[in-house]
């Protein structure tokens, strides 16, 4: 009896609870729903659609309806090995992510570090001047640059040639300097991650830096040995999207190289293979296959990073 | 300490400043032609497909054509116009007509179109036309164009367009025989040759509009400048007592070409680095393009089309054109035509340079009144003139339900003179040419131009067209156009084996086509 009376108000609280629960979690899935909606509708629908346009045959001349296209099984897959155009349009993406990965996350910090200094004055202005770029549209900046680049009227090289050298590159004409001068325009536009940089930089402890000098230690040991470990979750952060975004690097290639990625196919990026397939040839099914590769190349590039570089990181409050 | 962080941080400053200040170069430098700003098209050579028609590194793209004066491209595109059925009789079959792959997609242009539908559409019962007006870019309407297909919202009629923006649909135009047949349009009246023209392998997609012939621009001042006379305008008039040909040709462009210590290209004192004007440039067109410029031809076998060949003349052109640039120095190269001095990719409308050879639609892109220039006729190459020619219809689409209405209404645009003078084409019917260059002649006002020069060039018209239909004609198209820019922007080839090169590349997409 008295066991009774006891569970009675147990059962009726469990009852309770989770009636309340079921209420909270449809009102929940309701506040969710329109992200659901979204993501079915543009996330994972068009990712299961390209999935399924890989297996087929279809070109974008034609209504997207049965019996205008064919299954082809793996023949768009087995494309890739005969695609000429595959392997030297990662090997541009390759290159651009080697060379400006590095930079990306280099001179940002450089910047950061510059006007984060107390020795600076009115830091406030430098900040502002330096992330000016990042608010410039993208297409805006590249056409600034293809006039900066320019091999005769461009003042870079107007410079180079006033200091003597007489042959300055000829950066969007030469296949060797196109890549590069491509990263030239990622760094001038790298304000972001020098902001992001600066508010860690402002959030290393000033205590650690006192101690270090109490210590005798000068200011490279200090950046080397408490800011750099200090920032490396952002550092990592950046590098993160970093390589992302170089295999995700279109519009300001596709700007200047055109579609055929001149010069000499030098800035036909793996997404510019992508887009000529899949638009400009029409050839939507090995287009999907292109989409998936990159997808895949991505997932792999990121995972590595998580995998293996994350060990390098420093957090702070983890210990 | 001070000292450490402050030189850098002035370095970086200056750096931001300067790239900050610095005149901007055009986002599709080369190719692309400038977006043009005013509307009163005289152009309609459609920035052509994607592939072929890139935002590229060297001037050869046909230019979106259709302004008075030529501005900076623009990162802003406006946006796509649609039209509603608003004044249309009740029962009336909605036709849709789709503006984006040639000239027609300027902002100024539109409000002529549109007033052109409700007109139309007041003026009968049958149909009713509604337009969907896309910017275009070269890319993004090609792009639009694609995706209604894909989602079985095909228009009915497309256009103006041109050989290279239907390629980029091949095989998804009707045929126009037919429909003619039907309606009792009677297309005997027409020049077989510009019916062969405006057919699509073998297939008639349209019904000839307007004509865009070619010849040579020349500017006045810079010919006064280096005291020569002008060049011919009538073909065999000669030159200076010789006949004008090849070698008179690069002999003047030579002479017109001077560099910054004033020296021409014929000078040996000649500083190639330092170039001010240029003597010659072939201007927005790809490698078929400067090809014709020593005949007309195909890069395959008739009898077998999978296979490429390219003309011994094509060749020869090729090779002409490369040393124009590399050896003699009077057309300039990549880095030279998207440069300031050659206004960024738009070389004809710079002032620097004395000659180039483009279309009448070129018309489009340069002050027609405060530039001091006229036309002349193209030079006798191996015995015989060529002037290549484009032409720009109104196409159907096959999977329009409603192509018997369409061509009603096709009917109408293609022998409406208004629609036909709006969007700037040399009537093909040569009783209409008169008021047509009557029109021209005011813009180009204080000058007087001998528009004789451009009825006489479509005599001698490119045979069989540069833009002619090619197996695998997209992939093929985009081979071309990389082959002309890594001519304009890669010094030291060895041309015959480039060419050959070419030929494989070719060879390999022609065997590929279905």
């Amino acid at each position: 009896m008295f066991t009774r009376v006891i569970s009675i108000p147990h059962q009726l609280q469990q009852v309770r609870t989770s009636a309340l629960r079921r209420r909270e979690a449809i009102w929940g899935f309701l506040f969710l729903t329109p992200w659901i909606i979204g993501f079915f509708g543009f996330q994972l629908l068009p990712i299961l659609m390209t999935i399924f346009l890989s297996f087929t045959d279809y070109t974008g001349t034609k209504e997207f309806a049965p019996g205008n296209f064919n299954f082809v099984g793996l023949d768009n897959y087995a494309r890739l090995f005969s695609d000429l155009y595959a392997v030297p349009a990662m090997g541009v993406t390759l290159k651009f992510a080697l060379i400006g990965i590095p930079l990306g996350l280099v001179v940002p910090l450089y910047f950061a570090v510059l006007v984060n200094s107390r020795y600076l004055i009115a830091s406030n202005f430098f900040r502002t001047l330096f992330f000016m770029p990042t608010v410039i549209p993208i297409v805006a900046g590249t056409i600034i640059f293809g006039g900066v680049l320019n091999a005769q009227s461009g003042w870079i090289n107007l410079s180079l040639k006033a200091i003597g050298i007489e042959d300055p590159p000829r950066w969007f004409s030469d296949p060797f300097w196109a890549v590069p001068a491509l990263n030239l325009l990622g760094v001038w536009s790298s304000g972001n991650a020098m902001l992001i940089l600066l508010a860690a930089l402002q959030g290393v402890p000033t205590e650690l830096y006192e101690a270090a000098t109490v210590d005798g230690a000068n200011a490279i040991t200090k950046f080397f040995n408490i800011t750099v470990p200090m920032i490396s979750p952002v550092i990592f952060y950046n590098v993160t999207l970093g390589v992302i975004g170089a295999f995700q690097y279109f519009v300001p290639a596709m700007l200047i190289g055109g579609l055929n990625g001149d010069p000499q196919r030098s800035l036909l990026f793996f997404p510019l293979h992508f887009y000529r397939e899949a638009f400009s040839f029409s050839e939507m099914g090995y287009a999907s296959v292109l989409a998936l590769l990159i997808f895949v190349v991505t997932m792999i590039a990121t995972g590595f990073l998580f995998f293996f570089v994350q060990r390098l990181v420093y957090y702070a409050g983890a210990d | 300490m001070r000292k450490l962080f402050v030189l850098p941080l002035l370095i970086a400053v200056m750096a931001l400043l300067v790239v900050g200040c610095a005149a901007p170069a055009p986002t599709v430098p080369p190719t692309q032609p400038p977006a043009p700003t005013t509307a009163k098209p005289a152009a309609t050579q459609p920035p052509a497909p994607a592939a072929t028609q890139p935002p590229a590194p060297t001037a050869t793209q046909p230019p979106a054509p259709t302004a008075t004066k030529p501005a900076p491209p623009t990162p802003t595109i406006p946006p796509t116009v649609v039209t509603s059925t608003e004044g249309c009789a009740p029962g009336s079959t909605k036709i849709v007509w789709y503006i984006g792959l040639g000239t027609g997609s300027q902002p100024d242009q539109i409000p002529v179109e549109k007033a052109w539908a409700e007109k139309f559409n007041k003026s009968q019962t049958e149909a009713c036309v509604v337009l969907t007006v896309v910017y275009n870019t070269g890319t993004n309407s090609y792009d639009a164009l694609k995706a209604m297909i894909a989602a079985g919202n095909a228009p009915d009629i497309v256009g103006p367009v041109g050989k290279m923006g239907r390629a980029s649909f091949q095989g998804a135009w009707a045929d126009i025989a037919p429909l003619a047949k039907e309606a009792g349009f009677d297309l005997t009246k027409y020049d077989p040759a510009l019916l062969e023209f405006t057919k699509d392998e073998g297939v008639l997609v349209g019904i000839p509009f307007a004509l865009f012939p070619s010849m040579i621009y020349y500017n006045k001042a810079l010919f006064d400048e280096a005291k020569l006379p002008y060049p011919p305008q009538k073909v065999g008039e000669k030159y200076q007592g010789k006949d004008w040909n090849l070698e008179t040709f690069t002999e003047l462009a030579r002479k017109l070409t001077v560099d910054k210590n004033g020296n021409d290209a014929t000078n040996p004192k000649f500083d190639p680095k330092n170039i001010k004007q240029f003597g010659f440039f072939e201007q927005w067109t790809d490698a078929r393009g400067i090809a014709v410029f020593f005949g007309g031809g195909l890069p395959y076998d008739p009898k077998d089309p999978k296979t490429a060949v390219i003309p011994e003349h094509w060749k020869q052109s090729w090779k002409w054109y490369y040393g124009g640039i590399w050896k003699h120095y009077f057309m300039p190269n990549a880095d030279y035509q998207n440069s300031d001095l050659l206004a960024k990719g738009n070389p004809g409308s710079s002032g620097n340079v004395a000659m180039w050879w483009c279309h009448t639609w070129y018309t489009c892109c340069f002050d027609l009144s405060k530039t001091k220039w006229d036309i002349a006729v193209l030079p006798t190459i191996n015995g015989k003139v060529t002037a290549k020619l484009h032409g720009d219809t109104f196409a159907i689409m096959k999977a329009s339900k409603n192509q018997k209405v369409a061509f009603k209404v096709l009917a109408k645009m293609v022998t409406d003179t208004g629609l036909m003078e709006f969007y700037g084409g040399m009537p093909a019917d040569p009783k209409d040419r008169p008021a047509f260059f009557a029109a021209l002649d005011k813009k180009v006002a204080p000058n007087k131009i001998n528009w004789s020069v451009a009825e006489e060039m479509l005599k001698y018209p490119d045979l069989p067209n540069h833009e002619a239909w090619l197996p695998n004609m997209i992939k093929a198209n985009d081979l071309f156009t990389a082959f002309r820019n890594k001519m304009d922007q890669t010094p030291n080839l060895n041309m015959d084996e480039e060419i050959e090169k070419l030929r494989k590349d070719l060879d390999a997409v022609f065997k590929a086509a279905p």
